[in-house]
């Protein structure tokens, strides 16, 4: 009932503002530069709508957190009540003004998939997210501004494939904190790392240390310590829409985190089979191996 | 009653998806198609984006047209809907079930194989374009497949029907399922170019850098890989700051900067005590291990003062037997070599008993010279001894402690000792003072 009041209002809202919401979002739209003044410089304007389905766990929760505190041009927004209306997601994005997406979609509270889309037009990214270790853990010892903007350095894998091309692009977007965001602050402490390394992108949050602790007044000898989150995305589609369209990439190499479990279960039911057949086998070759009664039997000679 | 009807959930829903089904399954086949065929032009594929939208317009109408069978006029219900017309038809099916149910089984078994036969491979395939798309193929229980299917329609463009040949339908029915590989290389590419920022974007508006060398590790080994995404983050910042300083862009914080962190104070001092106490334990367990091996070792050391102390004990008794059985004839004739007897004894208990030149401790006797300096040579003389003036004035008895010098003696000092008071009076001092 609570999806259909918010579609409802969403679908009201959007009918209200028709006029004045979509003359927002063409203005911030970067795409659309070509229509803008020439004396006006040409600016990075990005803002990222960030928000998951029901159903997340707490590291499902904090990942999202530490994203939020770590990119200061998102938006959170509450949880979206359904798993079925992704197409709900352009219009909300629109209504909070943002031109890219993270949506956070959790499944049978164990699996975490993202969606990172543009979302007027598209593309969305769909990826699943493994290995979560969020800021809280301990054994991240980095600390960064909050809201700093972060350097995203990118593999050189992402320039070999067209998919990874794509990718970039989408994340350099999302991921990138426009110098303009209200709550950026204006120095570079971390570095935000994407890697692919057997087939799945990697992210890692540094800090920059540039003069070594232990000696303040030697040559500056930069290091890193690890901030966190840290997680893996397995790609496993891009669309062409924001949350629909047609397929344009999808990766054969992908298993579902279901799949992998109902293997394993199998395997143990296997277990539980094949012991149960072969005590069933037994009993039978057992009672093949009964004699008939011998007529010299005890029970015979002496009835 | 109702186990009835839960059996017949199953049977039924293919019926009522069947109608639906043909819209899910349209997309994948254009997905296919553009697969295939990867050189159609970037104009034809923008034509179909904006024949994307008429048609996701229209397409609503044909859905609700569709749907008008399951009985509902409803635009934005449409899960509602679905539900509904499933309860009338439980509710249809409800009053005369089993008959209805078993003409079903019939019909389903022999009428129309034909029919069946294509639904199956229809569902296999809405199957696969689903868990494509979803990626959950096992998630397909019973009760979701509507929605998802509908959820498909939602997601995907519908393209008319008219642009589907039959003989391509039919072709792709007979296909094995298997994952089916998308890489439409040509479209990614034209939707990078809409997308891309412009070019002309200064760096400080991105702060992109790309990694130049490839990372090539195993996966598993965990110590490695992010020694390799560590060894791109600071070739990053190395390279971002040389950018930065090219840009003129401020990229150091200032010392006296303060901000509010992504972390809070409370959080790294949690990180701080506990690298702390990791450290602690760190030098605790080395400290441990120590102690013990000490304990070992000094059970060693002990046993073996033991055996050594055995060993010269022996060693004291055999050579005293010796002794006496040398000196036997010598014991018995008891001339006035007593002497002589004791320090053969003596040396015979001494470790070393040929040196007799070291004293008692084990230490060399002094020179003369080093004697005469620490004890005195020569001294007071033979006059020492005569009566002087103050000696003759003095009524000092002899041998007392001021009589003679400090030289004296033991005589003297021997007497000069105070004796120790008996118990009574020491208890009584005690309590005195």
């Amino acid at each position: 009932m609570a999806s259909l009041l918010k579609e409802q209002k969403v679908k009201a809202a959007k009918a209200d503002v028709k006029g004045k919401g979509k003359r927002k979002a063409d203005d911030m739209e970067v795409d659309q530069h070509e229509q803008a003044p020439t004396t006006k410089k040409p600016r990075n304007k990005q803002r990222v709508l960030m928000l998951s389905s029901r159903g997340i766990n707490h590291r499902m929760r904090h990942l999202m957190n530490d994203l939020e505190a770590l990119l200061p041009h998102v938006k959170k927004d509450s949880k979206l009540d359904s798993k079925n209306h992704l197409n709900l997601l352009p219009e909300l994005a629109d209504l909070n003004n943002c031109n890219n997406t993270l949506y956070f979609e959790a499944r049978r509270h164990e699996d975490l998939y993202l969606w990172a889309a543009k979302t007027p037009n598209g593309p969305s990214i769909k990826m699943h997210v493994q290995n979560i270790h969020t800021m809280d853990e301990l054994k991240m010892t980095g600390n960064c501004l909050k809201g700093s903007r972060g350097i995203l350095s990118f593999a050189k894998e992402f320039d070999d494939t067209e998919w990874g091309k794509l990718t970039k692009e989408v994340f350099t977007h999302i991921f990138g904190v426009p110098p303009q965001a209200r709550k950026a602050k204006p120095f570079v402490d971390h570095i935000l790392t994407f890697s692919i390394v057997d087939n799945k992108i990697w992210f890692r949050n540094f800090q920059i240390i540039e003069k070594d602790p232990l000696q303040p007044n030697g040559p500056p000898q930069m290091s890193l310590v690890e901030i966190g989150p840290r997680f893996v995305l397995t790609p496993i589609r891009i669309f062409e829409g924001a949350f629909n369209g047609a397929t344009v990439y999808s990766n054969p190499e992908f298993v579902t985190p279901t799949a992998v479990r109902s293997a394993l279960k199998r395997e143990k039911g296997d277990k539980y089979g094949h012991r149960k057949h072969a005590q069933a086998e037994r009993s039978i070759r057992k009672d093949r191996r009964k004699l008939a009664e011998d007529e010299l039997a005890v029970s015979k000679v002496f009835a | 009653m109702p186990s009835k009807v839960t059996a017949r959930k199953p049977e039924e829903k293919p019926k009522s998806a069947k109608a639906q089904g043909k819209a899910p399954e349209k997309p994948s086949k254009v997905q296919q198609r553009a697969a295939s065929s990867s050189e159609s032009d970037e104009e034809e594929a923008e034509q179909q984006d904006s024949e994307d939208e008429e048609a996701s317009e229209s397409g609503a109408s044909d859905e609700e047209e569709e749907e008008g069978s399951s009985g509902s006029e409803d635009d934005e219900e449409e899960e509602d809907v679905d539900d509904e017309g499933m309860e009338k038809l439980m509710n249809a099916l409800g009053e005369d079930g089993l008959d209805d149910f078993d003409r079903e089984q019939l019909r389903a078994l022999t009428g129309d194989e034909d029919e069946e036969s294509q639904e199956g491979s229809e569902g296999e395939e809405d199957e696969e374009a689903e868990s494509g798309e979803d990626t959950d193929a096992e998630e397909q229980e019973d009760d979701e497949e509507a929605d998802e299917k509908e959820q498909a329609e939602g997601d995907e463009p519908l393209i008319p029907v008219d642009e589907l040949s039959d003989e391509e339908a039919l072709d792709e029915d007979a296909m094995p399922r298997q994952k089916v590989e998308i890489d439409n290389k040509i479209a990614m590419e034209r939707i990078r170019s809409t997308i891309a920022l412009d070019p002309s974007l200064p760096w400080t508006e991105t702060l992109t850098v790309t990694y130049p060398e490839s990372i090539d590790v195993d996966v598993e080994d965990d110590l490695n890989r992010e020694l390799a995404f560590y060894k791109q983050a600071l070739h990053g910042a190395q390279t971002a700051r040389s950018l930065a300083q090219k840009h003129n862009f401020p990229f150091t914080r200032p010392a006296d900067y303060f901000a509010e962190m992504v972390k809070s104070d409370a959080h790294m001092e949690r990180i701080r005590q506990r690298l702390l106490d990791e450290s602690a334990g760190l030098k605790r367990a080395e400290e441990k291990r120590k102690e013990r091996e000490g304990k070992k070792f000094g059970k060693q050391v002990q046993l073996e003062k033991i055996k050594e102390r055995q060993q010269s004990k022996k060693e004291i008794e055999e050579r005293l037997k010796g002794l006496k059985r040398k000196r036997k004839g010598a014991l018995d004739g008891a001339t006035g070599d007593d002497e002589d007897f004791d320090v053969a004894v003596e040396d015979a208990l001494a470790d070393r008993p040929s040196k007799r030149a070291k004293g008692p401790n084990g230490k060399a006797k002094l020179p003369r010279q080093a004697r005469d300096k620490k004890y005195g040579f020569g001294g007071a003389g033979r006059r020492s001894k005569q009566n002087t003036k103050d000696s003759t004035d003095s009524f000092v008895q002899r041998g007392g402690p001021s009589g003679r010098g400090g030289k004296g003696g033991g005589r003297g000092g021997k007497a000069a000792k105070a004796k120790r008071p008996g118990k009574s009076r020491r208890m009584a001092q005690r309590s005195k003072s």
